[in-house]
């Protein structure tokens, strides 16, 4: 397996975040996690990759402990966040070649328009990042996130903000990597369309802990994915 | 050689800008305006050479510290406000290299502003027998005075993740910093001015810039204030370092 | 009581002429910025040795509508001399080397202080007049105060004109 989380905690102040997580992630899944707001899903991807620190518990990334190997960790994945911001002043081609640099890639100017290319994006190399529009913005950010090539990717809703060619282009993207490159996806989203359509495996987390999870496929045999996430959740607030 | 990689992004972001350069143009008028002034308005121009060496040395030292102070508030809780820190701690360096790196383009704005004054200074000092060990003095002391600043608000910029806040707490800081400014002589001979002086590392440098040059006197007189800014130095960086390992998002 | 008065009389006429005091030169034109001395000459008089004199210099400004003492803090940092001992019949020669802070018309004492006497002595005014000059470029300081600001203008629009770049 790539990702394994045992009894994860985490704690701001009185309130708990995470409470007793367990899960794990095999290679090649495009893993959807999913739960309604205030969850814990941001802060389960943001100790998954090594930003914050958790109170208790163990995370194995490909082996790796993330809270002692936390720079290991970092190499080997990377993330889209949720709230992801640019340094508007740079071109993308200066960007993308600002984080190649700091993930140790050679990068030439043909990697970065075959980069850009990917996302619709080729031809903007030499544009200011803040005359791009929030959806390419937001392809730019993904790229970012393929920089090192990683083994994992966490993407912390991926498709927000983009119109319905935009989303199936992310789509197709993350499939060609799944499939073509072995990357294995780590996918929160609250669009069940996404998830249907991308994973292959689930998990559902409500007030810090997972309260169902398994195969999709398997699942759907139960009703549909949105009866799963509103009975899982009960709530169900999206 | 990450750090080197924030170093540049954080230089090419802040200092060779169009709004960097202003900065630096304004400098360079204010210290025009400064050194004419001081060289043909009749009852300035017939201060003693040294005292008006001595006042520019002044003046540079306290933009240095000001732009260090201003540089650190953005430093980490500005990305944070940007939501480009995130990206940041995602890649694989060290929090400790993405200080050093910010620090780096904050010692070389320091240095752009040394430079700029250098001209000035020798204008201003010719023929002044202290020109060049005072021009010394400033290279270091401006030196340290710049990590020992900017550092500190640094590490407030890590811990209140406000720039606004951290700003608002340098500007106090630097006030304090600079109060020997603005007491006279006689002010700074009490029991107050002098714990003041003896525990503000801007003072040290400035009391320290006017025994050098004014009274010339050898290191030897400036040894302890010299110790005690060094002091400041590794409480700053140490400051710093807590700050950013804590720092979360 | 006439006894007292001719012993008091006599008292102050000795002292005022037990010690004598000059100043010299007696004009002075020079140029602000400039440095000079004035020599103070203080003569003793009588046949008994004078000590613990004290003579400094003082400085009014006469200049029409600006006449006021002047503060010689910037002028000289030497403003008071204190002699142990001058000789029957000696002299003594004190120096007040000053710089010259601003223009004007001036006058020149030298003051003579006896703790055992009642009157201060001074000598006679020195007359100074001090001429401003218009320095324009002094210590070449105008290719700097003009040509930096300049030089980093043009570094400046340099930086705008490389950034500038294509944008949607």
């Amino acid at each position: 397996m790539i990702i394994s989380v045992e009894n994860l905690v985490k704690k701001y102040g009185d309130y708990t975040a995470l409470d007793g997580l367990n899960f794990t992630v095999e290679h090649g899944d495009i893993f959807g996690f999913l739960g309604p707001n205030g969850a814990g899903k941001t802060t389960t991807i943001r100790i998954l990759t090594a930003i914050i620190k958790a109170d208790s518990g163990n995370v194995l990334i490909e082996g790796h402990n993330v809270f002692k190997e936390p720079l290991e960790v970092k190499k080997i994945t990377n993330a889209f966040p949720e709230s992801n911001g640019y340094y508007e002043w740079m071109t993308a081609r200066e960007y993308l070649g600002f984080f190649a640099n700091l993930y140790g890639e050679k990068t030439s100017k043909q990697d970065i328009y075959e980069l850009l290319e990917v996302v619709g994006l080729h031809g903007k190399e030499e544009h200011l990042i803040r005359s791009f529009s929030r959806g390419m913005k937001q392809r730019l950010g993904i790229v970012r996130a393929l920089v090192n090539k990683p083994k994992l990717l966490f993407l912390d809703e991926p498709t927000n903000g983009l119109d319905p060619k935009g989303r199936r282009d992310i789509h197709d993207l993350l499939i060609n990597l799944n499939r073509k490159h072995g990357t294995t996806i780590f996918l929160s989203t609250h669009l069940l369309d996404d998830v249907e359509r991308l994973c292959n495996r689930i998990a559902i987390i409500n007030y810090g802990k997972i309260v169902r999870a398994g195969e999709l496929d398997r699942m759907k045999g139960k009703g549909t994915i949105e009866d799963i996430f509103f009975l899982s959740t009960k709530e169900g607030t999206l | 050689m990450k750090t080197a990689y924030i170093m540049q992004k954080e230089i090419r972001e802040s200092i060779l800008t169009p709004k960097g350069f202003l900065w630096y143009i304004i400098t360079s008028m204010i210290l025009s305006a400064l050194s004419y002034l001081f060289l043909t308005n009749s009852e300035l121009s017939l201060l003693d050479q040294g005292q008006m060496l001595y006042r520019i040395m002044n003046f540079i030292t306290a933009l240095g510290v000001l732009m260090g102070l201003v540089f650190g508030a953005d430093a980490f809780a500005g990305e944070i406000e940007r939501g480009t820190l995130e990206a940041l701690f995602l890649s694989p360096v060290d929090k400790g290299e993405i200080a050093l790196g910010k620090l780096g383009a904050v010692l070389t704005n320091w240095g752009i502003i040394f430079a700029i004054s250098l001209p000035y200074l020798f204008v201003v000092g010719k023929g002044e027998q202290n020109l060049l060990i005072g021009i010394a003095y400033l290279a270091i002391l401006g030196t340290f005075l710049a990590i020992i600043f900017s550092a500190f608000s640094m590490g407030l910029s890590a811990r209140i993740k406000s720039m606004k806040n951290s700003l608002i707490i340098s500007f106090f800081v630097f006030l304090l910093a600079g109060a020997p400014i603005f007491l006279s002589a006689a002010q700074r001979r009490t029991w107050f001015g002098r714990i003041l002086d003896f525990i503000n590392p801007f003072a040290g440098a400035i009391n320290t810039f006017d025994n050098v040059v004014i009274d010339s006197q050898g290191f030897s007189y400036q040894a302890g204030r010299v110790a005690i800014i060094c002091g400041y130095l590794l409480l700053s960086l140490w400051f710093l370092k807590r700050s950013v390992s804590r720092l979360e998002m | 009581m006439i006894f007292l008065t001719i012993i008091a009389y006599y008292t102050s006429a000795s002292a005022a002429s037990r010690i004598a005091a000059s100043i010299n030169p007696p004009f002075i034109q020079a140029n602000m910025g400039d440095k000079i001395t004035y020599v103070g000459t203080i003569t003793n008089n009588s046949d008994r040795a004078v000590n613990n004199i004290i003579a400094y210099i003082s400085l009014a400004n006469v200049t029409p509508g600006k006449e006021a003492p002047l503060d010689l803090e910037d002028w000289s940092a030497n403003k008071a001399i204190k002699v142990d001992t001058i000789l029957p019949r000696g002299t003594y020669e004190g120096q007040w080397p000053m710089r010259l802070i601003d223009s004007g018309s001036y006058v020149a004492y030298i003051t003579v202080v006896d703790k055992n006497d009642n009157t201060p002595l001074s000598s006679d005014m020195s007359h100074l007049e001090i001429k401003r000059i218009l320095r324009l470029n002094p210590n070449n300081v105008l290719p700097v105060a003009i040509g930096e600001p300049v030089a980093l203008g043009m570094a400046f629009m340099f930086v705008a004109f490389r950034r500038r770049k294509w944008v949607k």
